[in-house]
């Protein structure tokens, strides 16, 4: 067995401008109706503030009766293009607690659009990492004053 | 109930699966039994230091495992956590895929009325 993916990805040609797909992600009565795996689940928006730095909080009703929560932050949303979100499963759940991106790109295609769901699991590991890089470059401007104070 | 170690786990599986030359040594390991430290510095042809850097990340992943056999190292693959890290990506690729067959049909629906 080989794993040379490490992410979740569709691509998809719909028949719709970017503006309407774009709409389908940002307003809450039109998410409400689509952003589950199938229609036999039920999903409710328990928070839906869609601006960078706002959070959802999605609840799933599963067919047996069991519910799965997600929910996450608009890391960056550029209008009707690309929207980059954050997503956490709630306990309990076997993927509890791993926080995970989601990429959404939608570009002109023909007469409709091509849209693109990337899911990569960046994991606590790598938000770490980053920090660490963000602490690299305050500690570099810190030494670059100090050697002009100096 | 899923453990706090197993969630660890998986997130640096992920972490480990990061790297093109971690995942080369995860299919060089696929093919064959087992693959000493030597053996696999010779066929990525990098520094030693650099090979056993990677392999303690993979092994820390628990994505291979280590057998000393007095100075010589030996890994082999543990496919374990592969399935695990397989699983987590087929339960969201099943989810987005789903959710676009809805949203196309919502679409549709929007731009018939």
């Amino acid at each position: 067995m080989t794993a040379a993916r490490t992410f979740a990805e569709v691509r998809r040609r719909l028949a719709a401008d970017p503006v309407a797909v774009f709409a389908a992600f940002a307003d809450a009565r039109l998410v409400g109706r689509w952003l589950k795996p199938s229609p036999e689940i039920a999903l409710t928006l328990l928070r839906f503030d869609f601006r960078e730095g706002g959070g959802y909080r999605f609840a799933y009703r599963l067919p047996q009766g069991r519910t799965v929560i997600v929910a996450g932050t608009y890391r960056s949303i550029v209008r009707p293009s690309q929207i980059v979100f954050s997503w956490i499963i709630e306990p309990p759940d076997e993927h509890a607690g791993i926080e995970s991106e989601v990429t959404v790109t939608i570009a002109p295609a023909g007469d409709g659009a091509e849209l693109v769901i990337r899911h990569e699991k960046l994991g606590r590991a790598d938000a770490i990492e980053r920090h660490a890089g963000g602490w690299q470059g305050a500690l570099d401007q810190l030494a670059a004053i100090l050697a002009k104070g100096g | 109930m899923y453990s706090q170690m197993a969630m660890e786990y998986l997130d640096r599986t992920f972490r480990a699966l990061a790297d093109g030359t971690r995942r080369s040594m995860i299919h060089a390991l696929a093919r064959e039994r087992s693959r000493t430290a030597g053996e696999l510095g010779r066929r990525f042809r990098s520094a030693q230091p650099t090979i056993s850097r990677h392999l303690k990340v993979l092994e820390l992943a628990g994505l291979v495992e280590r057998t000393i056999e007095g100075r010589v190292h030996r890994f082999r693959l543990r496919p374990g956590a592969l399935r695990e890290a397989a699983r987590w990506i087929a339960r969201h690729q099943a989810f987005w895929q789903g959710a676009v067959d809805e949203l196309d049909r919502l679409l549709s629906e929007v731009s018939s009325r």
